[in-house]
Protein backbone atom coordinates (compact mmCIF):
# COMPACT_ATOMS: atom_id res chain seq x y z
CA UNK A 1 0.00 0.00 0.00
CA UNK A 2 1.11 3.24 -1.21
CA UNK A 3 0.22 6.73 0.56
CA UNK A 4 0.52 9.65 -1.97
CA UNK A 5 0.16 13.17 -0.56
CA UNK A 6 -1.99 14.81 -3.02
CA UNK A 7 -2.64 18.49 -1.94
CA UNK A 8 -5.13 19.56 -4.63
CA UNK A 9 -8.08 21.46 -5.15
CA UNK A 10 -10.72 19.24 -6.20
CA UNK A 11 -12.07 21.84 -8.05
CA UNK A 12 -8.61 22.19 -9.83
CA UNK A 13 -9.99 22.00 -13.05
CA UNK A 14 -12.93 24.14 -13.15
CA UNK A 15 -10.76 26.84 -11.58
CA UNK A 16 -8.21 26.81 -14.22
CA UNK A 17 -10.92 26.97 -16.63
CA UNK A 18 -12.37 30.06 -14.33
CA UNK A 19 -9.00 31.60 -14.49
CA UNK A 20 -8.58 31.71 -18.24
CA UNK A 21 -12.14 33.23 -18.11
CA UNK A 22 -11.16 35.81 -15.55
CA UNK A 23 -8.01 36.92 -17.99
CA UNK A 24 -9.81 36.75 -21.01
CA UNK A 25 -12.81 39.07 -18.78
CA UNK A 26 -9.88 41.53 -18.00
CA UNK A 27 -8.59 41.93 -21.22
CA UNK A 28 -11.76 42.88 -22.80
CA UNK A 29 -12.59 45.39 -19.73
CA UNK A 30 -16.00 43.92 -19.57
CA UNK A 31 -17.76 43.59 -15.66
CA UNK A 32 -18.93 40.07 -15.00
CA UNK A 33 -21.04 39.48 -12.04
CA UNK A 34 -22.16 35.82 -11.05
CA UNK A 35 -26.19 35.97 -10.36
CA UNK A 36 -27.05 33.18 -7.33
CA UNK A 37 -30.97 33.11 -5.72
CA UNK A 38 -33.34 30.60 -5.13
CA UNK A 39 -35.72 29.72 -8.01
CA UNK A 40 -38.03 32.67 -8.28
CA UNK A 41 -36.59 35.78 -6.06
CA UNK A 42 -36.66 38.21 -9.36
CA UNK A 43 -33.19 37.65 -10.92
CA UNK A 44 -34.68 38.05 -14.67
CA UNK A 45 -36.69 40.78 -13.23
CA UNK A 46 -33.51 42.63 -11.95
CA UNK A 47 -31.93 42.33 -15.09
CA UNK A 48 -35.08 43.29 -17.88
CA UNK A 49 -34.95 46.52 -14.96
CA UNK A 50 -31.27 46.91 -14.78
CA UNK A 51 -30.83 46.91 -18.73
CA UNK A 52 -34.16 49.18 -19.05
CA UNK A 53 -32.57 51.95 -16.74
CA UNK A 54 -29.13 51.79 -18.43
CA UNK A 55 -30.18 52.06 -21.92
CA UNK A 56 -28.02 52.18 -24.35
CA UNK A 57 -25.09 54.14 -21.55
CA UNK A 58 -23.97 50.51 -21.00
CA UNK A 59 -23.52 47.63 -23.28
CA UNK A 60 -24.59 44.19 -21.62
CA UNK A 61 -25.10 40.74 -22.09
CA UNK A 62 -26.05 37.80 -20.64
CA UNK A 63 -25.53 33.96 -20.27
CA UNK A 64 -28.89 31.66 -19.05
CA UNK A 65 -28.19 28.95 -16.82
CA UNK A 66 -31.21 26.83 -16.40
CA UNK A 67 -32.54 23.57 -16.39
CA UNK A 68 -34.52 23.63 -19.30
CA UNK A 69 -36.26 26.19 -21.37
CA UNK A 70 -34.93 29.35 -23.17
CA UNK A 71 -37.21 31.51 -21.52
CA UNK A 72 -34.90 34.16 -19.62
CA UNK A 73 -32.80 34.96 -22.43
CA UNK A 74 -35.82 35.03 -24.22
CA UNK A 75 -37.00 37.80 -22.23
CA UNK A 76 -33.63 39.25 -22.07
CA UNK A 77 -33.49 38.84 -26.32
CA UNK A 78 -36.54 40.82 -26.60
CA UNK A 79 -34.83 44.12 -24.49
CA UNK A 80 -32.26 43.58 -27.37
CA UNK A 81 -30.29 41.79 -25.02
CA UNK A 82 -27.15 39.52 -25.96
CA UNK A 83 -28.04 36.44 -24.21
CA UNK A 84 -26.91 32.72 -24.62
CA UNK A 85 -28.91 30.24 -22.83
CA UNK A 86 -27.33 26.95 -20.94
CA UNK A 87 -29.36 24.42 -20.40
CA UNK A 88 -27.94 22.00 -18.05
CA UNK A 89 -30.17 18.98 -18.35
CA UNK A 90 -31.13 18.77 -14.78
CA UNK A 91 -27.77 19.82 -13.32
CA UNK A 92 -28.06 22.02 -10.32
CA UNK A 93 -25.18 24.37 -10.91
CA UNK A 94 -22.97 26.44 -13.84
CA UNK A 95 -19.64 25.94 -14.27
CA UNK A 96 -16.80 27.41 -15.88
CA UNK A 97 -16.15 25.12 -18.56
CA UNK A 98 -19.91 25.45 -19.66
CA UNK A 99 -19.60 29.44 -19.56
CA UNK A 100 -16.63 29.16 -21.72
CA UNK A 101 -18.32 27.42 -24.21
CA UNK A 102 -21.42 29.47 -24.25
CA UNK A 103 -19.52 33.02 -24.34
CA UNK A 104 -17.46 31.03 -27.23
CA UNK A 105 -20.34 30.10 -29.36
CA UNK A 106 -22.44 33.47 -28.03
CA UNK A 107 -19.35 35.86 -30.16
CA UNK A 108 -21.03 38.56 -27.45
CA UNK A 109 -19.56 42.13 -28.96
CA UNK A 110 -18.04 43.75 -26.99
CA UNK A 111 -19.46 44.60 -23.73
CA UNK A 112 -19.62 46.67 -20.51
CA UNK A 113 -21.14 44.02 -18.44
CA UNK A 114 -21.72 40.29 -18.49
CA UNK A 115 -24.05 39.34 -16.24
CA UNK A 116 -24.20 35.11 -15.57
CA UNK A 117 -27.76 34.72 -14.37
CA UNK A 118 -27.20 30.83 -12.94
CA UNK A 119 -29.46 28.14 -12.17
CA UNK A 120 -31.93 28.80 -8.97
CA UNK A 121 -30.45 27.36 -6.35
CA UNK A 122 -28.64 28.98 -3.12
CA UNK A 123 -26.84 25.78 -2.71
CA UNK A 124 -24.67 24.16 -5.61
CA UNK A 125 -23.93 27.18 -7.64
CA UNK A 126 -21.63 28.14 -4.75
CA UNK A 127 -18.83 26.14 -4.82
CA UNK A 128 -18.03 27.26 -9.07
CA UNK A 129 -16.05 29.95 -9.79
CA UNK A 130 -17.27 31.49 -13.24
CA UNK A 131 -14.39 33.81 -13.83
CA UNK A 132 -16.72 36.52 -12.46
CA UNK A 133 -15.86 39.95 -10.68
CA UNK A 134 -18.51 39.10 -7.66
CA UNK A 135 -20.93 37.00 -6.64
CA UNK A 136 -24.47 39.20 -6.09
CA UNK A 137 -27.10 36.28 -4.03
CA UNK A 138 -30.44 37.71 -4.92
CA UNK A 139 -33.15 37.35 -1.40
CA UNK A 140 -36.90 37.99 -1.93
CA UNK A 141 -38.49 39.19 1.18
CA UNK A 142 -41.46 36.60 0.05
CA UNK A 143 -38.35 33.92 1.09
CA UNK A 144 -38.24 34.80 4.88
CA UNK A 145 -35.86 36.88 6.95
CA UNK A 146 -33.81 33.38 8.06
CA UNK A 147 -32.03 33.13 4.81
CA UNK A 148 -28.61 33.56 5.34
CA UNK A 149 -27.69 32.00 8.37
CA UNK A 150 -29.51 29.23 6.91
CA UNK A 151 -27.83 29.14 3.58
CA UNK A 152 -23.76 30.80 4.84
CA UNK A 153 -21.90 29.65 2.19
CA UNK A 154 -23.62 31.95 -0.63
CA UNK A 155 -24.11 34.69 1.99
CA UNK A 156 -20.65 35.00 2.87
CA UNK A 157 -19.25 34.75 -0.78
CA UNK A 158 -21.89 37.53 -2.20
CA UNK A 159 -20.08 41.19 -2.75
CA UNK A 160 -23.21 42.04 -2.71
CA UNK A 161 -26.82 40.76 -1.21
CA UNK A 162 -30.07 42.07 -2.94
CA UNK A 163 -32.89 41.98 -1.23
CA UNK A 164 -35.75 42.02 -3.74
CA UNK A 165 -39.62 42.25 -4.49
CA UNK A 166 -39.31 44.94 -1.39
CA UNK A 167 -42.65 46.66 -2.67
CA UNK A 168 -44.24 42.85 -0.73
CA UNK A 169 -42.95 44.44 2.41
CA UNK A 170 -46.26 45.70 3.98
CA UNK A 171 -47.76 42.01 3.42
CA UNK A 172 -45.16 40.02 4.14
CA UNK A 173 -43.30 39.52 7.47
CA UNK A 174 -39.73 39.89 6.95
CA UNK A 175 -37.50 41.26 9.29
CA UNK A 176 -35.27 43.82 7.52
CA UNK A 177 -32.73 44.35 10.35
CA UNK A 178 -31.71 40.84 11.10
CA UNK A 179 -31.40 40.05 7.69
CA UNK A 180 -28.69 43.23 7.73
CA UNK A 181 -27.49 41.71 10.87
CA UNK A 182 -26.90 38.06 9.61
CA UNK A 183 -25.29 39.36 6.22
CA UNK A 184 -22.99 41.83 8.90
CA UNK A 185 -21.55 38.47 10.75
CA UNK A 186 -21.17 36.33 7.10
CA UNK A 187 -19.70 39.48 5.19
CA UNK A 188 -18.90 42.77 6.94
CA UNK A 189 -18.11 44.59 4.31
CA UNK A 190 -20.72 43.37 1.99
CA UNK A 191 -23.24 45.42 0.20
CA UNK A 192 -26.63 44.80 0.79
CA UNK A 193 -29.36 46.97 -1.82
CA UNK A 194 -32.86 46.88 -1.88
CA UNK A 195 -35.07 46.84 -4.84
CA UNK A 196 -38.18 46.17 -6.52
CA UNK A 197 -38.23 45.76 -10.27
CA UNK A 198 -41.95 46.43 -10.09
CA UNK A 199 -41.93 49.45 -8.76
CA UNK A 200 -38.36 50.30 -9.59
CA UNK A 201 -37.24 50.86 -6.00
CA UNK A 202 -33.53 50.76 -6.08
CA UNK A 203 -32.36 50.28 -9.13
CA UNK A 204 -30.70 53.83 -10.11
CA UNK A 205 -28.27 52.63 -6.75
CA UNK A 206 -27.98 48.91 -7.81
CA UNK A 207 -26.92 50.33 -11.23
CA UNK A 208 -24.88 53.15 -9.80
CA UNK A 209 -22.88 50.39 -8.00
CA UNK A 210 -22.43 48.39 -11.44
CA UNK A 211 -21.31 51.42 -12.88
CA UNK A 212 -18.47 51.99 -10.06
CA UNK A 213 -17.25 48.40 -9.98
CA UNK A 214 -17.03 48.59 -13.82
CA UNK A 215 -14.81 52.09 -13.71
CA UNK A 216 -12.99 50.75 -10.95
CA UNK A 217 -11.97 47.62 -12.79
CA UNK A 218 -10.70 50.05 -15.76
CA UNK A 219 -9.12 52.01 -13.47
CA UNK A 220 -7.62 48.67 -12.54
CA UNK A 221 -8.48 49.77 -8.74
CA UNK A 222 -9.74 46.67 -6.54
CA UNK B 1 -26.85 17.27 -5.69
CA UNK B 2 -23.27 18.95 -7.10
CA UNK B 3 -22.07 16.45 -4.84
CA UNK B 4 -21.85 14.19 -7.86
CA UNK B 5 -20.20 16.22 -10.09
CA UNK B 6 -17.43 16.75 -7.01
CA UNK B 7 -17.30 12.81 -6.43
CA UNK B 8 -16.69 12.56 -10.56
CA UNK B 9 -13.66 15.41 -10.13
CA UNK B 10 -12.39 13.33 -7.13
CA UNK B 11 -12.26 10.09 -8.64
CA UNK B 12 -10.45 11.84 -12.63
CA UNK B 13 -7.87 13.01 -10.20
CA UNK B 14 -7.40 10.25 -7.90
CA UNK B 15 -7.32 8.02 -11.53
CA UNK B 16 -4.78 10.21 -12.26
CA UNK B 17 -2.61 10.10 -9.34
CA UNK B 18 -2.80 6.06 -9.54
CA UNK B 19 -1.43 6.24 -13.38
CA UNK B 20 1.27 8.54 -12.35
CA UNK B 21 2.67 6.45 -9.73
CA UNK B 22 2.64 3.02 -11.69
CA UNK B 23 -0.82 2.18 -11.94
CA UNK B 24 -2.79 -0.28 -9.52
CA UNK B 25 -5.96 0.24 -7.41
CA UNK B 26 -7.37 2.93 -5.29
CA UNK B 27 -7.92 2.14 -1.79
CA UNK B 28 -9.19 5.45 -0.20
CA UNK B 29 -9.05 9.07 -0.53
CA UNK B 30 -8.61 11.66 1.93
CA UNK B 31 -10.69 15.00 1.30
CA UNK B 32 -10.61 18.00 3.09
CA UNK B 33 -14.50 19.72 2.92
CA UNK B 34 -15.14 23.23 4.48
CA UNK B 35 -18.27 23.74 6.08
CA UNK B 36 -18.77 26.87 3.80
CA UNK B 37 -18.21 25.14 0.59
CA UNK B 38 -22.01 23.80 0.28
CA UNK B 39 -21.04 20.21 0.12
CA UNK B 40 -22.79 17.90 2.67
CA UNK B 41 -20.31 15.10 3.70
CA UNK B 42 -22.71 12.16 3.68
CA UNK B 43 -23.86 13.05 0.05
CA UNK B 44 -20.63 13.03 -0.74
CA UNK B 45 -19.88 9.61 0.01
CA UNK B 46 -22.85 8.34 -1.37
CA UNK B 47 -21.88 9.92 -4.51
CA UNK B 48 -18.35 8.49 -4.44
CA UNK B 49 -20.14 5.02 -3.49
CA UNK B 50 -22.34 5.32 -6.89
CA UNK B 51 -19.06 6.70 -8.73
CA UNK B 52 -16.91 3.86 -8.52
CA UNK B 53 -19.94 1.23 -8.09
CA UNK B 54 -18.75 -0.37 -11.57
CA UNK B 55 -15.03 -0.62 -11.54
CA UNK B 56 -11.81 -1.55 -10.64
CA UNK B 57 -11.85 0.98 -7.34
CA UNK B 58 -15.03 -0.32 -6.44
CA UNK B 59 -13.63 -0.81 -2.67
CA UNK B 60 -12.01 2.88 -2.56
CA UNK B 61 -13.16 4.39 0.65
CA UNK B 62 -13.65 8.47 0.99
CA UNK B 63 -12.23 9.75 3.80
CA UNK B 64 -14.13 13.12 4.76
CA UNK B 65 -12.10 15.45 7.16
CA UNK B 66 -14.63 18.34 7.97
CA UNK B 67 -13.14 21.80 8.33
CA UNK B 68 -15.39 24.45 10.73
CA UNK B 69 -15.79 27.36 9.76
CA UNK B 70 -14.01 30.08 12.58
CA UNK B 71 -15.99 32.61 13.77
CA UNK B 72 -13.86 34.95 15.20
CA UNK B 73 -14.41 38.02 17.65
CA UNK B 74 -12.14 41.04 16.74
CA UNK B 75 -13.14 42.56 20.17
CA UNK B 76 -11.95 39.47 22.09
CA UNK B 77 -9.06 38.77 20.03
CA UNK B 78 -10.27 35.04 19.88
CA UNK B 79 -11.64 32.39 17.84
CA UNK B 80 -15.83 32.09 19.55
CA UNK B 81 -16.95 28.10 19.19
CA UNK B 82 -20.50 28.37 17.31
CA UNK B 83 -22.75 25.81 18.80
CA UNK B 84 -23.78 22.89 16.67
CA UNK B 85 -25.31 23.73 13.43
CA UNK B 86 -25.89 27.25 14.37
CA UNK B 87 -24.64 30.50 13.16
CA UNK B 88 -23.95 33.22 15.95
CA UNK B 89 -24.42 36.29 15.03
CA UNK B 90 -22.72 37.71 18.35
CA UNK B 91 -19.87 36.87 20.26
CA UNK B 92 -20.98 34.54 23.30
CA UNK B 93 -18.54 36.42 25.78
CA UNK B 94 -18.92 39.97 25.23
CA UNK B 95 -21.69 40.39 22.75
CA UNK B 96 -19.39 41.69 20.02
CA UNK B 97 -20.11 40.76 15.99
CA UNK B 98 -18.36 38.14 15.01
CA UNK B 99 -16.30 37.32 11.34
CA UNK B 100 -16.23 34.39 9.64
CA UNK B 101 -13.28 33.06 7.96
CA UNK B 102 -12.13 29.92 6.57
CA UNK B 103 -14.55 26.78 5.83
CA UNK B 104 -13.73 27.15 2.19
CA UNK B 105 -11.46 24.11 2.00
CA UNK B 106 -12.64 21.51 -0.74
CA UNK B 107 -9.09 19.63 -1.24
CA UNK B 108 -7.75 16.43 -2.10
CA UNK B 109 -5.66 15.11 0.91
CA UNK B 110 -3.57 11.94 0.09
CA UNK B 111 -4.39 8.81 -1.71
CA UNK B 112 -3.91 5.24 -0.80
CA UNK B 113 -3.21 2.69 -3.45
CA UNK B 114 -2.56 -0.79 -3.96
CA UNK B 115 -0.12 -1.43 -6.26
CA UNK B 116 -0.04 -4.09 -9.28
CA UNK B 117 1.58 -6.85 -7.28
CA UNK B 118 -0.40 -6.46 -4.26
CA UNK B 119 -3.65 -6.67 -6.11
CA UNK B 120 -5.25 -9.69 -5.09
Amino acid sequence: MTTVDVRQRILAENEAAARTLRDGFAAAGTLVVNLISSPGSGKTSLLEATVRHLGGRVTVGAVEGDIATERDADRLRALGVPAVQILTGGACHLDARQVARATGEAAFPRLDILFIENVGNLICPTSYDLGEDFKVAVLSVTEGDDKPFKYPAIFSRAEVTVISKVDLLPHVRFDLDAVRSQLRTLRPAGTVLLTSAHTGEGIEAWCAYLQQRLTDKRRGTP
Amino acid sequence: MHELSIAHEIYRTCRAVVAAHGGGTLAAVRVAVGELTAVEPDLLVFAWEAVVAEGKDHQARLEVEWRQARQFCPACGADKRQAEASWLPLCPDCGGPLQVAGGDDLDILSVEILGPEEES
